[in-house]
């Protein structure tokens, strides 16, 4: 089967497409008037929030819509030949062979009951008809093209014996087997841990280079798009609201949505006291309840009633700029350069005396071999290892590390869902790690409260938001009557700002944004003092995540809370956190005041780590560290110093140290310390990761 | 009198009803035909969204298969309406017709209000957005409400399904009575059995037979499936190998064995079905116990009133229940014991509770591993809630789903389980009028006499097939928001 013939102009054109999703109640656009242009061997970027319409848009080049979706307007042309045009043998011959998608979950694209192998020399087996031999050999030249180690045993190997980071590597290379004119990555990494997402990226950037792929990249993070994207469409709503280059649209922004998305999310010049984020008011709208006119109107800094909200509103050039169009009626009247109203400022807090105090925590679980019978041999797998800190009243202590590096055991220590195996925990000087949370009183309990990551997980579906705070006030023995504790839920939804009527709503009727507020009044019903957020904003889109952060900054300010922020997310860390705690693989590699820990000298994983987090600031040169290979598993760590088989300053170190032993704490200037065997002097030489292009 | 025909005077229709159902079976032919042969049709998009009429010969095929489709369901419709004008002018489907007046007139209203106020009813409301649902449902309820006013002798034409009149021994349909008293009905609809009793008449009573022992039985198995697979889910570990085991154990017994054993009179004497019930039957009282207890556990006063309110009577019933002067279990007087349960009926629904509640436990017990792993349970954990209110008001209301569709499907089980004791004539009382026992008694002149037999089978047809059918349209719906 042949590939269609080539063409001049672009890989992909859509033109004034829309699509409408229709269902027993109503008809849905999903997309509205979008058009975009994909040059051969360019990448365009498609950013915005979830609900938006981007992933629809990549379904849609797909010509996979379901049954309820169709095309209601404007053109899908791939190579010059209209999509909705061809029969379904022709559709069959481009998808996969001409373009071909890659999605978020790699273990949902790969077929579990088959070796890797023989799921690449399909490809080209069904599209080229070529033999089995030839398959076999593209597939390891592929499987070597995407950098995994030892190919040969790659392709005799099931799924699930590979790592979430090389499955999303095979899912590349298999996209990568028919050497297709057009890749879509749909959030090819968000599933995936930033160390092992920097790794990915950059795979993907150097690929479409050597292949010579166009790309669409659909992501709701602005600075993956940064790095690598060579165009990038915002889309709000259903409709682009802006596209044009990468220079044009993250400098030269022409839309009031864009410009409000940047100064939502935390780039290094952002500060929780000094330069609050600015929230984007109000909320997403619902695809079947958006306003007339201009769909960001409602929330819009710039909104003029009778010219923003009647009639539709058509995408304009900016003159002057390569190919860069806004939706916007009023750009050229706004002054974009206007410095950001700095709202109010905030006092810094001071942090109070130590509230909690974990001396030398070590979690060890025991995993019999055989699960059946419980014989065999036992493993231990060290979940937390001597773990040291404290945290002081209306503190934020950030603990940052990516999955399995003990963060969420050491949550579930604290919590008393689990009890330690060594150390201690001291509350207020009283000890509770070996307290299961059965035995605690219901002080200690409501004093320790947790907000969960997944907003559309943290509540009972079927119970009312008002009946759930409800619960946790008798729960912690708040009011004495029904009527008190109506009331003071009534309270509690005014202090995470949500309307009062929202009491009898059930989960489903809020947005994820709302559900993680209710989960934060749940948290502090019992006035908690202590809160551990575990990766509180991380799942909700960014306009939101600034309005939740901020929540939790303000309640912090009011209850003297202290914050243990659980993330990945180093931009985030940098903005709310007093201090810092590396860990990685059970161990606190490093720990710090925010400044200490975000500049030289780093320990060698905080460097990478800072390399790894993508920037949306186009002012900002990073250091480029990619590491390589995985995490190790907890199950099985490496012998001496945990970081050691991915460490790029091994060689520093003399006598292989790292290799057998763990290295000590040092202790360095003011609480600032780094587990690792580096001398001084080369500590001294690290220079910055992060720095202004201008300087 | 003269015997009733089938049809009387709707007689017309019937040629009618031959041709659309030959051209439905035809255009259906056709349309698979077209369908493989064919090249894969691609939706394409018409502007505006609209689809056009007939286009290439699959859409034509497509077409007729609809239209025969309607045209068989006005005319089946028009064999009801006509036959509730002309009553047994309209021979016996007229005059059947016009017996289940009251089940119309029920599911009319029953229909009308619930569509017009679908959105407001939740899950049940979104069953109307269903054929497959609507249908499943109506059949369900033609047998309820059969049942139901069947029971209240408003539908039978011979109210005791036991009288024998002369005469009328294996009768064919629409035979007339020879000497009707006054006020009588003339005939027997469905024709007489081999004992000369009504067929019609012992169907309908049939259904209340199945509509009071099927959807009980079945909610007691859920309440034991629930009570015992929660905990198993839950916590895991030794406790739920050990209650898998004792599930997977009942699983593996023959079921018809199983009650044969039961029914003994060795056993029975012995007490143990009596045993079984004071087991059985008191999942529902630790499930309320545990369901109050847990939510009110901070407010002891509410708690009280509560457990008061559901329990004193639910204990009193089951005292009632559980007792039996002359058995085993006798511990009440004559004068405190008003309900007596046939032994017969005990020891049937004790064994369909039986042998449903280990399905139900591993259905439970798989929904909660699942649901135990959701945030809102680590935060239900993390405020100190006790295990059992986590179980009851965190996991079951979120595992209602499949529960309930999974219930509809079990009372249709139960149906069968109960027409397969009756067949054997387990349990239930020889001339029991239900439609296990009745088709086992047809059955047994089938090749000579083939109408006793055939109603009740086709009851129990329709009546599991609308079962499954309702299951199939919950579930359809409850995945789609």
């Amino acid at each position: 089967m042949n590939k269609l013939a080539e063409h001049n102009g672009p890989t992909l054109e859509i033109e004034k497409l829309s699509f409408s999703f229709f269902t027993r109640l109503r008809e849905i656009p999903a997309v509205m008037d979008f058009s975009v242009a994909v040059q051969p061997g360019e990448a365009v970027g498609l950013v915005g929030e979830s609900g938006c319409g981007k992933s629809t848009v990549a379904l849609g080049v797909m010509q996979d819509l379901g049954k309820n979706g169709r095309i209601v307007g404007g053109s899908i042309k791939f190579k010059g030949r209209d999509l909705a045009e061809m029969s379904a043998e022709e559709l069959r011959d481009v998808r996969g062979n001409e373009i071909a998608m890659i999605y978020q979950e790699p273990m949902a694209s790969l077929n579990p009951a088959m070796k890797i192998g023989r799921q690449l020399m399909e490809v080209p087996m069904i599209h080229e008809g070529v033999s089995e031999q030839e398959a076999r050999s593209r597939a390891l030249e592929v499987v070597t093209d995407v950098r995994l180690p030892d190919p040969e045993r790659m392709l005799n190997s099931y799924p699930h014996q590979l790592s979430g980071g090389q499955q999303q590597r095979i899912v590349i290379a298999m996209a990568l087997m028919s050497k297709p004119a057009l890749l879509i990555l749909d959030e090819p990494t968000t599933a995936l841990d930033v160390t092992v997402e920097a790794a990915v990226v950059e795979l993907v950037r150097d690929l479409g280079k050597k292949y010579g792929t166009s790309m669409l990249f659909i992501s709701h993070n602005l600075g993956l798009i940064l790095e690598t994207c060579d165009r990038v469409c915002v889309m709000y709503s259903g409709e682009a609201v802006e596209r044009g280059s990468i220079a044009d649209v993250f400098d030269d922004m022409q839309h009031p949505y864009t410009q409000a998305l940047f100064r939502s999310i935390p780039l290094p010049s952002a500060d929780k006291n000094a330069h609050p984020l600015v929230a984007i008011p109000g909320n997403f709208p619902l695809p079947h309840e958006r306003p007339p006119g201009c769909n960001f109107g409602p929330r819009c800094d710039y909104f003029e009633a009778g010219r923003c909200d009647s009639g539709q509103i058509p995408m304009a050039d900016v003159a002057g700029n390569d190919r860069h169009a806004t939706r916007c009626v009023k750009f050229q009247e706004i002054d974009w350069n206007a410095p950001i109203e700095i709202g109010e400022q905030k006092e810094k807090t001071e942090p109070g005396k130590v509230v909690l105090k974990i001396e030398n925590l070590k979690k060890y679980y025991e995993v019999a071999a055989n699960a059946l019978f419980g014989g065999g041999a036992k493993k231990v797998v060290k979940a937390n290892e001597t773990l040291s800190f404290e945290a002081r009243e209306s503190e934020t202590l950030a603990i940052v590390g990516e999955s399995g590096c003990g963060k969420s055991t050491f949550a579930k220590v604290l919590m008393g869902l689990e009890t330690a195996t060594e150390g201690q925990i001291l509350l207020d000087g009283q000890n509770i790690e070996q307290t299961a949370i059965e035995a605690r009183d219901t002080r200690t309990i409501s004093d320790v409260q947790m907000v969960f990551q997944n907003p559309f997980d943290t509540l009972n579906p079927s119970m009312t938001v008002g009946r759930q705070i409800i619960r946790a006030l008798e729960i912690f023995d708040v009011g004495t009557s029904d009527q008190e504790r109506q009331q003071r839920m009534l309270e509690l939804l005014d202090l995470v700002n949500l309307p009062r009527a929202f009491a009898e709503r059930m989960p489903r009727q809020l947005s994820g944004g709302q559900k993680q507020r209710v989960g934060i009044a749940r948290a502090f019903s019992g006035g908690a003092r202590i809160v551990v957020a575990d990766e509180p904003v991380s799942a909700l889109d960014v306009s939101v995540q600034a309005a939740v952060t901020d929540l939790l900054m303000e309640i912090q300010r009011k209850e003297k809370t202290t914050l243990l922020f659980i993330s990945h997310d180093l931009s985030i860390v940098r903005y709310l956190s007093d201090r810092v705690m590396v860990m990685y693989l059970g161990h606190v590699v490093e720990l710090g005041s925010t400044d200490q820990v975000f500049a030289p000298p780093y320990h060698p994983y905080t460097e990478a780590l800072h390399s790894a987090v993508p920037i949306a600031d186009t002012s900002i040169v990073k250091e480029h560290i990619v590491l390589e290979g995985d995490i190790p598993s907890a199950m099985d760590p490496p012998s001496g110093c945990p970081f050691q088989t991915r460490c790029r300053w091994k060689n520093e170190v003399p006598g292989g140290l790292c290799d057998s032993e763990v290295p000590p704490v040092r202790q360095r200037e003011a609480g600032h310390q780094i587990k690792c065997h580096l001398s001084d002097e080369v500590l001294q030489r690290m220079s910055p990761v992060i720095k202004m292009a201008a300087e | 009198m003269d015997p009733l025909s089938w049809t009387g005077q709707i007689a017309f229709l019937t040629p009618l009803l031959t041709l659309v159902f030959g051209l439905l079976g035809l255009s259906v032919l056709s349309w698979i035909v077209l369908n493989a042969v064919l090249p894969e049709n691609r939706a394409i998009n018409s502007a505006g969204g609209s689809l056009s009429l007939s286009s290439g010969p699959r859409d034509i095929a497509s077409l007729a298969v609809k239209l025969c489709f309607l045209a068989a369901t006005l005319l089946i419709f028009s064999y009801l309406v006509l036959g509730l004008i002309l009553g047994t002018q309209a021979g016996i489907i007229g005059a059947m017709a016009r017996q289940f007046l009251p089940v119309w007139i029920a599911l009319v209203l029953l229909f009308t209000l619930s569509i017009a106020f679908k959105r407001r009813l939740g899950l049940y409301g979104k069953l109307f957005d269903s054929p497959i649902g609507m249908i499943g449902f109506a059949l369900v309820m033609f047998w309820v409400f059969t049942g139901v006013f069947g029971a209240f002798d408003m539908i039978v034409t011979h109210d005791d399904p036991l009288a024998q009149i002369s005469g009328l021994k294996n009768k064919v349909p629409g035979t007339p009575l020879r000497s009707p008293g006054e006020g009588d009905f003339q005939w027997y609809l469905l024709g007489g059995d081999n004992l000369a009793r009504d067929v019609f008449s012992r169907t309908v009573k049939g259904a209340w037979e199945v509509v009071k022992i099927a959807p009980l039985a079945t909610l007691f198995a859920f309440m034991v499936g629930i009570t015992l697979g929660l905990p198993a889910g839950y916590f895991g570990g030794r406790l739920d190998t050990l209650l898998s085991f004792l599930a997977n154990l009942i699983l593996a017994f023959p079921v018809i064995l199983l009650f044969y054993l039961l029914v003994t009179p060795e056993i029975v004497q012995t007490g143990l079905p009596q045993y079984m019930a004071i087991v059985l039957f008191s999942f529902p009282l630790i499930f309320f116990a545990v369901l109050i207890n847990s939510r009110f556990r901070t407010q002891p006063s509410k708690n009280y009133l509560w457990l008061a309110i559901v329990l004193l009577p639910l204990l009193m019933l089951y005292l009632l229940v559980v007792n039996d002067p002359g058995s085993k279990v006798d511990f009440l007087t004559k004068t405190i014991d008003i309900i007596d349960i046939p032994g017969g009926i005990l020891v049937v629904f004790v064994s369909v509770v039986f042998v449903n509640s280990p399905t139900v436990f591993r259905i439970v017990r798989g929904l909660a591993m699942d649901i135990k792993t959701r945030d809102y349970v680590a935060a239900a954990q993390t405020r100190g809630e006790r295990p059992w209110y986590i179980m009851l008001w965190e996991v079951l209301p979120n595992a209602r789903g499949p529960l309930i569709v999974d219930f509809c499907l079990r009372i249709g089980y139960t149906t069968i389980l109960l027409g397969t004791l009756g067949f054997f004539g387990l349990g239930l009382p020889p001339e029991s009028p239900d439609w296990g026992s009745t088709i086992n008694e047809g059955r047994k002149l089938l090749m000579i006499y083939l109408h006793p037999a055939l109603p009740p089978a086709i009851a129990l047809l329709s009546m599991v097939l609308g079962l499954n059918l309702l299951a199939d349209g919950l579930r359809e719906e409850s995945l789609k928001d």
